[in-house]
This record gives structure tokens, sequence and C-alpha cells, in this order.
């Protein structure tokens, strides 16, 4: 995806198409960090636009980092910590055992409703990376490389996630 | 391992068989796998990317040089500039002075800010400021003109020889020489000279020739004569007369001999020079001589 013309991130054709490879899971992360959809695709916007402001002094190998280092630095007056919202794809079809039972069913729905609550009330560091595994499939070092910490913080905050995950669900009972 | 991050690993399929078949044997593994199952189901809400690049596009075209940081000691000197650019032009703008001119042998029309016309008659000459005009509708005049004033408040023209005040109407202002005439066609006209303030309906006419009240009789016309080219003259000099049709035809008229002093009353055309001529001719019992735009007129 980079491009190392003369005018790096500056070509417009560059600048689309790290866009495109970026945008998203930019503004996934802003996502499962404020809990609010308006809000993550503002600052993924504030970011890319900082990042197109500043084309000409980022080279294209930094610009992953300048993106997120923005999108982290950047404060919202949140309002209220919202809860983050979540679905679960229309389509999932892996149940977690052969067993169909309308009872089965009936307990998975309600595990799936729990699971959102339990997210929901995870902490933003552990929120995030959780998520950015779980649904974007990221590796660790890729996650380390988002929240800019290293990637034993980001294992550290997995583990933590599960933990705190479990022990929500379970009580919740 | 000082801190446990064993169910990261797990998480991640990093477990070797030992320890995965430890795990699985505890209590919690039943919930654990179900977290791990059914988060993977979670999705975040679709985001419209091709909307959000546009959003990014349109601050592009603003942006497209790299900013300048000197920000904090350009910024001062550039308002500086323009406060003061601002403060000239303002002071140039309010005090600036229009200025409408009519040569000889030429007329003009022209409309003032809140619409009211002005003809100037030949050789005159208009002045106003054109800022806060309907606030203080002053007009100087040196000359001959016909205004059609708009509805407003007082309208002043201002002349060497007293100030015209009027409130929506039509009237006709003559400075000549030390002569003001001063004719009223619709609403009231205030005319004060350092003789004092007199007031003009319409039909009435005023005239002052060296301070000195002439007395003229009413008109029944509803716009001066000049305006079509038929200058009536009241009790004018003879030497008046001549002055208006020298600015009127952009001739040089010159007396020769001795010429009675009785004042002319009568209306003369300003667009046929020989009927002109025709009519003074006989009254001052002249004769008239023409070189190009010099006529001499000789007693007989």
């Amino acid at each position: 995806m980079k491009n190392d013309s003369k005018s790096g991130i500056c070509e417009e054709r560059t600048f689309a198409a790290f866009f495109k490879s970026h945008a998203k899971l930019l503004r996934n992360y802003l996502f499962y960090k404020f809990g609010n959809e308006e809000q993550a695709n503002d600052v993924a916007q504030e970011a890319f636009i900082k990042l197109w402001e500043n084309c000409a002094s980022v080279p294209p190998e930094k610009a992953k980092s300048f993106l997120y280092t923005v999108a982290n630095n950047t404060t919202l007056n949140q309002i209220a910590h919202q809860k983050v919202v979540l679905e679960y794809s229309k389509n999932s079809s892996t149940p977690t055992t052969d067993k169909q039972s309308p009872e089965f069913l009936m307990e998975e729905e309600q595990f799936k409703v729990k699971l959102q609550w339990a997210i929901g009330r995870l902490t933003e560091g552990q929120r995030s990376a959780f998520l950015l595994h779980r649904i974007d499939g990221k590796k660790y070092a890729e996650i380390a490389e988002i929240l800019e910490i290293s990637v034993k913080a980001v294992e550290k905050r997995i583990h933590g996630a599960l933990l705190q995950l479990r022990k929500d669900i379970d009580t919740f009972k | 391992m000082n801190e446990d991050i064993t169910l990261a690993k797990w998480l991640n399929d990093e477990m070797d068989e030992a320890e995965l078949n430890e795990f699985m044997q505890a209590p919690e593994y039943a919930t654990y796998s179900k977290i791990k199952t059914l988060s993977a189901e979670l999705k975040a809400p679709d985001v419209d990317l091709k909307d959000l690049y546009q959003s990014i596009d349109k601050s592009q075209s603003q942006i497209k040089k790299p900013k300048v940081r000197k920000l904090n000691s350009w910024l001062p000197r550039i308002a500086a500039v323009l406060v003061l650019a601002l403060g000239i032009s303002f002071y140039l703008f309010t005090t600036a002075v229009t200025t409408q001119t009519a040569l000889a042998g030429n007329r003009d029309v022209f409309i003032l800010p809140d619409e009211s016309e002005v003809t100037l008659n030949a050789g005159s000459e208009a002045s106003y400021k054109e800022w806060n005009w309907s606030d203080n509708r002053k007009l100087q005049l040196n000359g001959e003109a016909y205004f059609k004033v708009a509805k407003g408040k007082t309208f002043d023209v201002v002349t060497p020889l007293g100030t015209i005040t009027v409130v929506g109407t039509k009237f006709n202002v003559k400075v000549r020489n030390n002569r003001l005439d001063v004719t009223c066609f619709e609403g009231k006209v205030k005319v004060t000279t350092k003789n004092g303030t007199l007031l003009l309906t319409p039909g009435k006419t005023v005239a002052f020739n060296d301070g000195k009240n002439l007395e003229l009789p009413n008109t029944i016309a509803n716009k001066p004569g000049w305006l079509g080219y038929e200058t009536y003259f009241a009790n004018e000099s003879l030497q008046n007369v001549i002055s208006e049709m020298e600015r009127q035809y952009k001739v040089d008229i010159t007396v020769v001999g001795n010429v009675p002093a009785k004042p002319f009353t009568g209306t003369i055309p300003m667009n046929n020079i020989t009927t002109a001529l025709d009519i003074i001719q006989p009254i001052y019992h002249l004769k008239s001589k023409k070189a190009g735009d010099k006529i001499i007129l000789t007693a007989e």
C-alpha cells in the first residue's frame, strides 16, 4: 500500500489508498474506545485530516503511527461513558456445541446478552485490545502498535479482560 | 513471568497441549470457551467509509499547502495591517465627496443614493457625500439644477447664496453670479438666505439679486422650462441672459457699445441659437456677427 513517490502521502492516490486500508480499523478501534459511533467517526475523520495537513512532513512508513497517535491524543469531552453497543453477525452459524435444543439456544441467547453487557463494563484499554482481537482479528503485535503500548501490555490487558468478563458473566447468572 | 497472561495466550491459541489440557479441566473453562466463540461473532456497527472520505476530501482543497506554523508572529501583524487598512478606507469612505459636473453645452442627470434625481444644467457642479446619505442628505450646488427628491428626511441644497431645505418635492435651484432663483414645482421648499427664511409652495418662485428679493410672478409649469430647452428669464439682466446662452450653446458672446440697462423677461430657446439671437436683438437694438463659436453683438 505504501508508495514512496516524491510526494508520498500528499499525492491523492496514495492518500486514498492509505485511507482505504486503515480507515475501517481506526474507526472500529475508536468505537471500542469511546462506545459512540459518531465520536468515533469524528475522531477518525479528524485524524485523517491532520495526516493530510501534515502529509509533507510525514513519511509514508510513519503515516500509520501518526494516524494512531493523533487518534490516541484526541481527548473527548465525553459526556458520560456510553455503553458500547455491539451487534452479533446475523449469519452466526457457529453454535458452541452440536446440541441445538430450544433450551440450549435460549441459553446461548442469554449468554450473548450477558457478554455484551460485560464488554461494556470493561475498562477502555481492556475493551479496545479485546475487541481488536476478537472482531478485527488483529494479532497482539498489531494491537500493540495501534494502542502504542508493548505486546506484553496487550497480553496483560487481554488476560485482564477475559478474567473480568468471566467474573461478570458468572456472577450475573 | 511476574504477571499472569495465560488467558491471553489461550485466546491467541498459543498454549501448548499440556497447558491446554490443564486449563480445560478448570471449572471456569466453559464460560471462557463461550466468551471466545461468541465474542468472535460480534461486529462493530457499519460505517460508510466513502462518506467519511468525502468529508475529508472537502477540507482538502483548503489546506493543499503545508501550513506555515509561524502564525503567532504573523497574526498580529496581519491584524494590525487589516485594522489600519480598514480604518483608512473607512475614513476615506466617510469623507469621500462625489462631484458631478455639467460642462458648458452639456447637461448631466444623476441619481443620489436615495434615488432622488438631479438634472444639472450646463456649466453647473454639484457635490455630496455618499456615506450615510439617508441620514444626511446635503448637496452643494453651484449653477442650476432641477431636483426630484425622494421621500425621506430633510434634503438640503447648499449654495453660496443660501440653503434650500425640502421634504419630498420637485424644485429648481439656480445660482448665477449674485442671483439665486428657487422655484417649487411640488411639495414645499424652504429657502434660507442671510435675509431670512421663506417658504415656497408649488408654482412659487423666489429670486434674490445681490440679496434683494425680486418678487417674481407664479409659474403654472410643472417643471422648469430649461429641461425642454426653453429657458424662462424673469426680470433678468441682459448680462445674465447672455451668460446663460454662452453656457447652453458653448459659445463666446461679446457685447460692444452702449446697451440699454432694462431687464429681460421672456423665454429663450436653448437649442436654436439663430432664433435665440433673433429674440434678443430687436429688444436691445443689437446686430450680431458670428465667427465660429464667437459671437459679437454690436449696439446699433
